[in-house]
């Protein structure tokens, strides 16, 4: 099955966006992501703990609709899913 | 009523929508929670618009590092307190408004005084530690809290109506980590303006809001993204047990 990985803002410096994966079924969305965000260490981080958790503070979205950082390891992908993660800003 | 310099001043504007949506717009109080970044922006346009009162609340000082996004404040303002700076400018920008500038760090203490009857708080903040005392006080005294946050060329933005759309605890749960944030003035500039128009929409009573939904603009990439946002019914702030 393909599956669309998007970031955004500094996530997307990191990472690059509109990332398609083939997956096979049963495939994780945490892990998923986890998986393209190892390819840049810093990008890694940016997105992940140092116990390899989603920062509590990132926004995933799942095909539009909002993924709770406390729900984000029980998703499985299917087929056609786009997966967005944002890194909310403080600045102003 | 408008006198008929304010008819002539929001002629082009009163075309929009008429004499009674500038009197709506004379007769509110907005309080700006910032004259910084996003501050500067808001504040000049909400008085350009004829917002009534306008409340602009910080704790700083000018500084050059600030020129390059805070366009209340001038060279000849470093070392003035920005409330002084913002104050001057925001009543030179229109004389037919009140402006009240307030120094003060915005705490638990004095949050809810500061705001007092304002009909909305803009969130022109730089840390989410004050933007969620905010958030507490636009719950506690059910008034809109128009919130918006920047980074470099990016930024979001959303409008929170107690009562009906997510609070900012429900959307962030989790502050972003403090950082001394990149930014150049395009990006409070165009977030600011987003806010701003929230608050021209709300008080006239027209168009539709950023509720329930969070705006997230990449400037780098001149894209612009929507985020539906729920409420949290555990939420600290605005959920069940509250």
């Amino acid at each position: 099955m393909s599956v669309k990985v998007r970031f955004f803002a500094r996530f997307r410096e990191l990472l690059g966006t509109d990332i398609i994966v083939d997956k096979g079924p049963e495939a994780g969305m945490a892990d998923l992501v986890r998986e393209i965000a190892r390819q840049n260490e810093e990008g890694y981080k940016a997105v992940f703990d140092e116990q390899g958790r989603f920062h509590e503070f990132v926004i995933v979205m799942r095909n539009g609709k909002r993924v709770l950082i406390s729900d984000v390891e029980k998703i499985i992908l299917t087929d056609g899913d786009e997966i967005a993660v944002f890194p909310p800003v403080a600045g102003g | 009523m408008l006198s008929e310099r304010e008819l002539e001043r929001y002629k082009r504007q009163i075309l929009l929508f008429g004499e009674d949506g500038q009197e709506r717009l004379k007769k509110s109080h907005i309080f700006i929670a910032g004259a910084g970044g996003l501050g500067s922006p808001v504040s000049i346009y909400l008085a350009v618009a004829g917002v009534g009162t306008i409340t602009i609340v910080d704790r700083d000082v000018v500084e050059l590092t600030n020129l390059n996004r805070q366009v209340l404040h001038y060279d000849q303002d470093i070392g003035k307190k920005k409330t002084e700076s913002a104050g001057e400018k925001l009543r030179i920008i229109n004389p037919d408004i009140t402006v009240n500038a307030i120094e003060a760090d915005i705490g638990e203490k004095n949050v809810s005084s500061l705001v007092g009857s304002a009909d909305g708080i803009v969130d022109a903040m730089d840390n989410f530690d004050t933007r969620y005392l905010l958030n507490r006080v636009a719950q506690a005294k059910r008034i809109p809290f128009f919130h918006g946050a920047i980074s470099g060329l990016y930024g979001q933005a959303t409008t929170i109506l107690p009562g009906t759309t997510p609070c900012l605890a429900c959307i962030f749960p989790k502050a972003p980590p403090k950082e001394v944030f990149p930014v150049i003035g395009v990006t409070p500039g165009f977030i600011g303006m987003i806010q701003a128009t929230e608050v021209v929409k709300y008080l006239l009573g027209r168009g539709e809001l950023l509720a329930g939904r969070l705006l997230i603009w990449d400037g780098m990439y001149a894209r612009a993204e929507e985020i539906k946002t729920e409420r949290n019914p555990d939420c600290d702030v605005c959920g069940h047990g509250t």
